[in-house]
């Protein structure tokens, strides 16, 4: 049956409404999302931002775990409340009938029991979810959460946020994560350098000197560069042009081909010279994946991204040791016969170089995963995580990234003070709670100052709101004066709409990219100051 | 209670400069957990570090805040939608928004305010009243049309500005409007525009002060290029799928349909185009024609994710809230977003452009050939990153060099499009552009080479 003449209709109602973020991941990307399962603890203002860009796109089910009523704060900054009418009712149940209502696709779940009686009574609960978002956990809590889920690495990735007023930060939490489209914005080489046979012949028999003047402007600029560089290559010993006066010399000889002065074909060969002299080899960051731990102790049940690796590696270590050919060929000036019998030509060797990638895999791996591999392969990334907590547990490691990014480091050390001290915080305490974070002797950052004072804010200036906050320039336990002691909270629990709208978006971005196993997603923590909006990673 | 009023007032850094609200000295309230605004009111009791000294916590910001300022949200699309929702959630309770699509199926996976039962509706009238149920006490008032629709009058009511907008024309239009309101005298005049746009996982959120930061227009050359297919590569050498989609578009459909618009939002017309395309493609031996292909290449559609908007819209709203509220410093003036490889994000102050058309004063120097013809220089004006104009019309102070209407004029200066516009204009002689789609006008300085 002919494959090209068969004419779409209009596409289905559900690929329609999908249209716009299709055309980011694909219908891989969304079978993946619909069939993921998401966590969420509580149903802060915060927490209801994350799931509404998580349900819109489409996941497949969510659960809100939270045994809270609603109280006229929450109805009055949470957008999946109904004002007053839902004051006093469930907010688990509330927030999923408001978020269900987003996507008649997905399954929405109301859990009103307590995190902390699930942890003692029915660990097994996270089992059978793909992902667990916290939003302001408790310390305590949230350690034995974190604890459970890394447990096991087959237990849901974690997703950790904190947010006080204009500040907030979030943390992922998982084992590996492996990335076969990571949607780089590399191309892959087109290897003009290390010519294919069937690309070699068929560039070196064209006669340019006899050739029709219109096909002569048609000529591919990548034929037009195997072929300069063989002829180069016959007349300097089989060695590519070198020295920047080898360059120049290469350059001419292009231009000395034309039969006419305007032939963009060749300005498009002279622009793109460099490739004859950059040698294709296997990009640097997918040889370090080479050496990655899962390629020694590959067996039968390790995943089918390390076989196809591993498979991806003995392909390299062959003539001409680079990754397997790309079949996209990029436009270029050309007509279509000349074009598409390229196009032809690459397509055939990227197949042949698939089968040879093939033969090196020991287990069947699935032909569309094999296809997405190789069409990827120069993108290919692997991650690997930490628990939550674990910077906060070695204090040199924070105190280096004090010293690298310090504004950021500032946020977030401000935020885990103010978990470890509650919702009652005082400058004093936060200082001291934040320093104990740092080893002896390493000063807070510079705007550890600014940070906190959006949590609290000096006794002096609860009374009078018109002077400005004295800067407090190394703090430190012993330097606060005593008339920073007493405070006033500014924001240290607030959830302000505004703030929980921003991270509810980066949030769902990184977990839509956790989930999809497409772009990169962040494998630090990554801090947001929404005072003069700017975000950081440490 | 006076009525607010901005003031502007030059900060010790020297040009970033601040504007606050000048209000009597109000009580200080207690707040109740039970309050709906009690997370709003921590930041609007207290003033934090990075607070303009200005600041005056308490009832009077809270009042100005609810009771007094009036915003104009430009789009109720996928940033519209969200902005509403924050600008509510916030306690703006006086919001304009205007926008003049209606609600289609592909707009569901984002924007969040509507239903599969309001497709077709319009957005402004759907989004207003779905805020004002889901949000008691905020009143929002749709315009179900063009921002053009509208005249300084209109947009002078308006304490702030902010616009989520898919187009460059209109946020030209909004930006180039915003600055020629300014009137030195009149320090109301001055009205912040926050503009947000988001393509996939990227966005950017900025502030602009028309006639004190830079504007839209300051910022053109930072556009991504659009694809511009050459005719002759569609008409005779078409390599791509989307040669073959826009010879079906540009070439085919006004041959065999004259002058029947294209609807792209018409199934229909997209059937047309999509079998018109294949058929091409098929003749030709290029593979990848499809209909989505087909539908984004006629409609230059721009991926779009409810997560990217969220983080792009609440930017702008926490803009809007600081600048309405004084209660924190606000963004300088520019963020950009890249979410595609990890979070990365980039917050910078983007310059005026001395020679920027509509807020800068000076001319631009344009250097062209001697041997550009007219024509050639008009292609020229339409290509350029900083000036992208569509359709001008050039003059200088004492002729008409070509206009585009009326027909008359038209037709009587088209004999100069083949003239060499050194005949035309004297060596660095002045040449005003104008065009209908922008407010303004582009005044050149032309140096032939």
């Amino acid at each position: 049956m002919s494959t090209s003449t068969a004419v779409e209709a209009q596409p289905d109602s559900k690929t329609r409404r999908y249209d716009r973020q299709l055309r980011l991941w694909a219908a891989s990307g969304q079978s993946a999302l619909e069939n993921s399962r998401l966590l969420v603890i509580s149903a802060s203002a915060t927490s209801t931002s994350i799931l509404k860009n998580l349900v819109l796109p489409g996941v497949g089910h969510f659960t809100i775990l939270d045994p809270a009523t609603v109280t006229p704060r929450d109805a009055g900054n949470n957008f999946f409340l109904e004002g007053e009418s839902s004051i006093g009712k469930s907010r688990a149940q509330e927030a999923v009938r408001l978020l269900a209502e987003l996507n008649d696709g997905v399954e929405g779940k109301a859990d009103t029991s307590s995190l902390e009686h699930i942890l003692d009574t029915n660990p097994a609960y996270f089992a059978s979810y793909t992902l667990v978002i916290a939003h302001n956990l408790e310390p305590k809590l949230l350690e034995r959460l974190s604890t459970l889920l890394w447990a096991d690495d087959t237990l849901p990735t974690l997703v950790v946020v904190n947010s006080a007023g204009f500040l907030g930060e979030f943390y992922i939490q998982f084992h590996e994560h492996t990335i076969i489209d990571s949607h780089s914005e590399t191309a892959p080489s087109l290897r003009i350098d290390k010519a294919f046979p069937a690309l070699y012949d068929y560039s070196t028999s064209l006669d340019f000197a006899s050739m029709d003047p219109t096909d002569h402007t048609h000529v591919p600029y990548v034929v037009i560069l195997v072929r300069a560089l063989a002829d180069w290559k016959a007349a300097h010993d089989g060695k590519p042009p070198q020295t920047a006066a080898d360059k120049k010399a290469f350059k001419e000889a292009i231009r000395g081909m034309q039969v006419k002065s305007d032939e963009e074909n060749f300005e498009e060969a002279e622009a793109q010279a460099y490739r004859c002299w950059t040698e294709t080899g296997v990009p640097s960051d997918i040889a370090a994946l080479f050496q990655d731990p899962q390629l020694s102790t590959l067996s039968p049940t390790s995943p089918p991204f390390f076989h196809l690796l591993e498979a991806l590696r003995r392909f390299t270590l062959e003539p001409p040791h680079t990754l397997p050919l790309t079949s996209t060929l990029p436009d270029m000036k050309a007509n279509t016969a000349s074009y598409i019998h390229l196009q032809k030509l690459y397509k055939t060797r990227a197949e042949e170089e698939k089968a040879i990638l093939k033969g090196f895999l020991s287990v069947p791996v699935d032909d569309v995963l094999v296809d997405s591999f190789v069409k990827n392969a120069h993108g290919l990334k692997v991650l690997r995580g930490k628990k939550y907590g674990t910077l906060n547990a070695d204090s040199a490691a924070l105190a280096s990234n004090v010293a690298s990014s310090s504004k950021a480091a500032a946020i977030h050390l401000a935020l885990s003070a103010l978990a470890a001290v509650g919702p009652q915080p005082t400058i004093e305490t936060l200082t001291v709670a934040a320093q104990a974070l740092l080893p002896p002797g390493t000063e807070l950052p510079e705007d550890f100052s600014d940070a906190v004072g959006e949590m609290c804010v000096p006794f002096v200036l609860c009374f009078s709101s018109v002077s400005p906050m004295p800067r407090v320039s190394s703090p430190n336990a012993d330097a606060v004066s005593p008339r920073f002691a007493h405070c006033s909270a500014r924001s240290p629990t607030a959830d302000l709409p505004n703030t929980a709208a921003f991270l509810g978006g980066l949030v769902a971005q990184e977990v839509i990219k956790m989930i999809t196993k497409q772009y990169v997603p962040i494998s630090s923590y990554c801090v947001v100051d929404l005072v003069e909006t700017w975000t950081g990673t440490i | 209670m006076s009525p607010a009023v901005w003031t502007m007032d030059v900060f010790e850094k020297g040009n970033f400069v601040l504007l606050r609200l000048t209000l009597p000295l109000p009580p200080w309230p207690p707040t109740g957990r039970h309050d709906r605004y009690y997370d709003i009111d921590q930041i609007l009791n207290t003033p934090g570090p990075r607070t303009d000294p200005a600041f005056l916590a308490g009832d009077g910001v809270k009042d100005f805040l609810r009771n007094q300022a009036k915003i104009l949200v430009i789009g109720a699309g996928g940033l519209g939608c969200e902005i509403l929702a924050n600008l509510a959630l916030t306690g703006f309770k006086d919001i304009h928004v205007i926008d003049m699509d209606t609600i289609d199926i592909s707009n569901l996976n984002r924007q969040f305010l509507f239903r599969q039962k309001d497709v077709g509706q319009p957005k402004a009238t759907v989004a207003a009243e779905f805020i004002m149920k889901r949000v008691p006490g905020c009143k929002v008032t749709p315009y179900f049309g063009k921002i053009q629709d509208k005249d300084d009058d209109y947009y002078m009511q308006f304490n702030l500005v902010i616009c989520g907008l898919d187009s460059v024309e209109a946020r030209r239009w909004m930006s180039a409007t915003l600055v020629n309101l300014v009137d030195p005298e009149n320090p109301e005049s001055l009205k912040p525009l926050i503009d947000g746009g988001t393509e996939g996982f990227k966005g950017q959120a900025r502030v602009i002060l028309p006639t004190i930061t830079s504007c839209y227009e300051c910022s053109l050359d930072m556009l991504n290029k659009q694809t511009v297919f050459p005719i002759c590569t569609i008409a005779n050498t078409p390599r791509l799928p989307e040669h073959c989609i826009e010879w079906a578009s540009v070439l085919e459909w006004p041959r065999v349909h004259g002058d029947k618009p294209k609807d792209t939002d018409d199934p229909e017309h997209i059937g047309w185009l999509y079998t018109v395309a294949a058929a091409r493609a098929k003749e030709f031996n290029i593979e990848g024609v499809t209909w989505a292909l087909t539908q984004g290449v006629v409609k230059n559609i721009i991926p779009a994710i409810a997560s990217t908007n969220a983080i792009i819209a609440a930017s702008c709203c926490n803009e809007a809230f600081k600048i309405a509220t004084s209660s924190a410093a606000y963004l300088n003036n520019y963020f950009m977003l890249i979410g595609t490889d990890g979070v990365y994000s980039y917050t910078f102050e983007h310059e005026k452009r001395e020679d920027c058309p509509v807020c800068g004063g000076e001319s631009l120097d344009v250097s062209i050939s001697s041997e550009l013809t007219l024509e050639e220089f008009i292609d020229l004006l339409i290509e350029r990153q900083d000036i992208q104009i569509k359709k001008p019309s050039l003059s200088t102070p004492t002729t008409q060099l070509y206009l585009q209407a009326p027909p008359q004029l038209e037709e009587a200066t088209r004999p100069n499009l083949k003239k060499k516009v050194k005949e035309l204009v004297a060596q660095n002689g002045e040449v005003t552009v104008t065009s209908t789609s922008l407010p303004f006008s582009l005044s050149l300085r032309l140096r032939f080479t």
